[in-house]
């Protein structure tokens, strides 16, 4: 008898269906993988039968040989405190802020009804999951630690109470990439050291390939298909899954066919930004430390490095967006000025697009105001009728049909929402866009079809792309050249493929191995 | 922590030196002096007393003379009430509205924060829409109207309490502090339930949910601390007004408080008397505040940050 099995799951939100048909088994100190993107229902699909979402679940569910879907409000409560230890995706709000982390972990391991652990045995708990100076983090609130620290605290908390099963809802999504490998491998560990069931939740493909036994494919709502991960993966049976697969970027497939690069558009020289420190502390945080960067007419430069590395900061600075506290900014050769002596014709020449597409758009504007922004501020002579035009050439450039122009943000999924901003960010003819994460917040479908869409318009048009991103392999997709950055340092740059085969400093060959 | 309080109260100062020479420049715009009665004094009379006073020296001269007296701890003569100094009638007024306005503030937090905390935890229900009423109209009910309501009904109809005046015991206090509270209880409530409503939605929630504790200690001990938020930052202030005078109320119920006399000084030109009041007022303002920041950083430690 398998230790989870959920048989023809369905579940309701105010009588609306949102998930069908669903059912998977997840067997004792195995890996099952749920596999969607966004709206697919995989959240849902794990979460509900355990209360946990405002859904309503039918079908059959049985943990252990317990029925939930007959459990009442207590008996649910009971087996999540005995049976199930839960991993979620934002490790910033996971944890209550105002508790400090030895007394959540506290509560964990007393939650099955285990009597009050010793402090030791509680800094040994976060020892196990990786943390250094664990008796000094027992007495620390959760906003002190880093995102990779709070999520394995997450971790110690979720099988404190040595539970059967571990649900764990995108736990790596909001980390970056060289986190991500060895939060995965962590759980890889403790899931073989107790017998643990895993139900593991993603959208991406690439995370979970390496660790889960079995896949399950789900979209819309709806199963797609399911069966052993290696089967799936070399031998896809549906459409659905095929594609998926040919959308999520790897490191070893065949090199993409990219334009050449022209002359030098845009340099670096020795840029340095400095923050002044929060609140009263003095000193300075330097975020970006003598860079110099170089980005030739036509071509697609990534930037890489993980959270805190410096490569917003610089992408701001270059966008004329942040501040440039030290060093220069060329272009074609003649120095760019700070953000606030360039004229409009500058201005123009740079664009940015950001991570989050929903919450880069005002909500309150309709697409077309959105889309003509740019033009009403960098070509004040222009007229409405032109503008207008203006913005429907732009939306035919990102493959959004003209009836967009008058809906609002809120209507748009998250891809359509970042062709509004790319349509934004193409109007005023730049020649350069600075790309911040502009595909990480994206299903991978999704933000497959958009770097096609970047190298498309970089075909047509000759764009440069400061392409921002702690992704080796999306990055490879669309840039000739990557440059990694690492506590504010250019580290390592050169060649896409060079630098791949042969990284040579250890932040590069974390951020390689971690694709 | 003794770092922001240390940095805090330094900043206090000059905050609180501009308040006073403003009030003090202010004042002196205004008509009318402390010596004009029905009848005019004669102009030997107000000379001489203008001259015992020191208001016939420059006002700037005066303003520094205040300044230095008000540093050893003298807050001048009242001129109204002249066998008095302003520190006597504020020692008299001030423990009369600190009890007051103390007592005020417990029960308005006692009713405030349980009523808010029903509401949002049946956010929508009827319950939640009955209770938020309530606030509604303890909020708009102003201590003008609740005071003299309550004295006719349980004062002089019911006969249980007395109307008027500190009389034994703490009878006397009961409707004064009710009809004081009442607003403010209104607005916890409604600060409560808005803030508990938003924190009971986190994710932080789900995760104690997941851990199957009961839905009380979720409430409590994960829920209500980051939900009190907002309540401190409308009581620091709030607070400040409470504990120095409740005018109203105080007329209403023949209360000798603090009130009674920042209002009969402003309408006398008694000088000295309000900018004593103003000085104890703009203290207390400040230092509620600064208690304010200090309990956001218990509340929610992210706070503490910057």
């Amino acid at each position: 008898m398998s230790l989870y099995e959920i048989d023809q799951l369905a579940v309701e939100i105010a009588g609306k269906r949102l998930v069908q048909n669903v059912s998977l088994t997840v067997e004792a100190g195995q890996c099952t993988a749920i596999i969607g993107g966004s709206g697919s229902g995989k959240s849902l699909t794990c979460l509900t039968p355990f209360g946990l979402s405002p859904g309503i679940a039918s079908g059959a569910m049985i943990l252990d040989g317990i029925d939930l879907a007959s459990a009442d409000h207590q008996q649910l409560r009971n087996a999540r405190s005995r049976l199930t230890g839960f991993v979620f995706q934002q490790p910033q709000t996971a944890l209550t802020p105002h508790l400090t982390v030895g007394s959540q972990l506290q509560e964990a391991a007393m939650q099955a009804g285990s009597p009050r652990p010793s402090r030791k045995e509680l800094a040994l708990m976060l020892e196990r999951v990786g943390l250094t100076r664990a008796d000094e983090r027992l007495d620390q609130f959760p906003h002190r630690l880093s995102g990779g620290e709070r999520q394995r605290v997450m971790i110690a908390a979720a099988i404190a109470h040595h539970p059967k099963l571990l649900i764990a809802d995108e736990p790596t999504s909001a980390l970056d990439a060289s986190l991500r490998a060895e939060i995965m491998d962590l759980l890889d560990e403790l899931r073989a050291e107790h017998q643990l069931g895993m139900l593991l939740v993603s959208h991406d493909l690439a995370s979970v390939e390496g660790h889960a036994d079995q896949l399950v494919v789900m979209a819309k709502g709806r199963l797609v298909e399911k069966g052993a991960t290696r089967t799936i993966i070399t031998r896809p049976a549906k459409d659905y899954t095929r594609r998926l697969i040919a959308a999520t970027p790897r490191l070893d497939e065949a090199p993409p066919k990219l334009g050449q690069p022209g002359e030098p558009l845009l340099e670096t020289v020795d840029v340095g930004v400095e923050f002044p420190r929060p609140g009263w502390r003095s000193g300075k945080i330097r975020a970006v430390v003598n860079a110099d960067i170089m980005i030739r007419q036509g071509e697609s430069l990534a930037l890489v490095g993980g959270s805190g590395s410096g490569k917003s900061t610089l992408g701001r600075a270059i966008a004329g967006i942040g501040p440039v506290t030290s060093g220069e900014i060329r272009w074609q050769g003649a120095p760019l000025p700070g953000r606030r002596q360039r004229n409009l014709a500058m201005r123009q020449l740079i664009q940015p697009v950001f991570q989050d597409p929903v919450a880069s758009l005002d909500p309150q504007w309709r697409v077309e105001d959105i889309v003509s922004e740019p033009l009403r501020n960098l070509r004040p002579g222009l007229i409405a009728v032109d503008r207008s035009e203006m913005a429907r050439q732009a939306m035919l450039e990102v493959d959004l049909t003209e009836d967009f122009l008058s809906r609002s943000p809120a209507s748009l999924s998250g891809g359509q929402a970042q062709r509004v901003a790319i349509a934004r960010a193409v109007i005023a003819a730049p020649q350069l866009l600075v790309l911040d994460e502009a595909t990480s917040a994206l299903d991978p479908l999704v933000g497959a079809e958009i770097l096609d869409l970047l190298l498309r318009l970089q075909a047509d048009n000759g764009l440069s792309l400061l392409f921002i991103t702690h992704d080796v392999a999306a990055a490879r997709r669309i840039c000739h050249r990557i440059a990694v950055m690492e506590e504010g340092r250019i580290v390592e740059s050169g060649a896409m493929q060079a630098v791949i085969e042969h990284p040579k400093h250890p932040a590069t060959q974390r951020l390689v191995a971690a694709s | 922590m003794l770092a922001l309080i240390t940095r805090r109260l330094m900043t206090a100062i000059p905050t609180l030196l501009v308040i006073i020479l403003a009030s003090f420049f202010l004042m002196r715009l205004a008509p009318g002096g402390p010596f004009d009665g029905e009848r005019p004094l004669d102009p030997a009379t107000q000379a001489a007393l203008q001259q015992a006073y020191g208001l016939d020296r420059p006002l700037w001269e005066q303003a520094w003379l205040y300044i230095s007296r008000l540093v050893q701890g003298d807050f001048g003569p009242s001129l109204v009430y002249r066998d008095f100094t302003v520190s006597e009638l504020i020692a008299q007024g001030l423990p009369i509205s600190l009890t007051l306005g103390g007592l005020a503030i417990v029960l308005a937090l006692m009713i405030g924060v349980t009523a808010g905390l029903f509401a949002a935890v049946r956010a929508g229900q009827a319950a939640d829409k009955t209770i938020m009423m309530l606030a509604t109209v303890a909020t708009a009910l102003p201590t003008f109207v609740t005071g003299p309501a309550l004295a006719l009904f349980f004062g002089l109809w019911l006969g249980l309490l007395p109307v008027s005046g500190t009389g034994q015991g703490g009878a006397w206090l009961i409707m004064p502090v009710v009809a004081l509270a009442l607003p403010v209880s209104g607005a916890i409530a409604k600060l409560t339930r808005a803030g508990l409503a938003s924190v009971l939605k986190q994710d932080h929630i789900r995760t104690a949910r997941a851990r199957g504790l009961p839905e009380v200690k979720i409430l409590f001990k994960h829920g209500l601390r980051p939900a009190l938020v907002p309540v401190a930052s409308y009581l620091g202030p709030a607070a400040a007004g409470l504990l120095t005078g409740a005018v109203v109320v105080e007329t209403v119920f023949g209360l000798p408080g603090l009130g009674r006399y920042f209002v009969q000084g402003a309408l006398n030109r008694d000088y000295p008397l309000v900018l004593g009041v103003v000085t104890l007022y703009a203290a207390l303002i400040i230092l509620f505040n600064l208690f304010a920041d200090l309990i956001y950083g218990w509340l929610d430690p992210r706070m503490r940050e910057g």
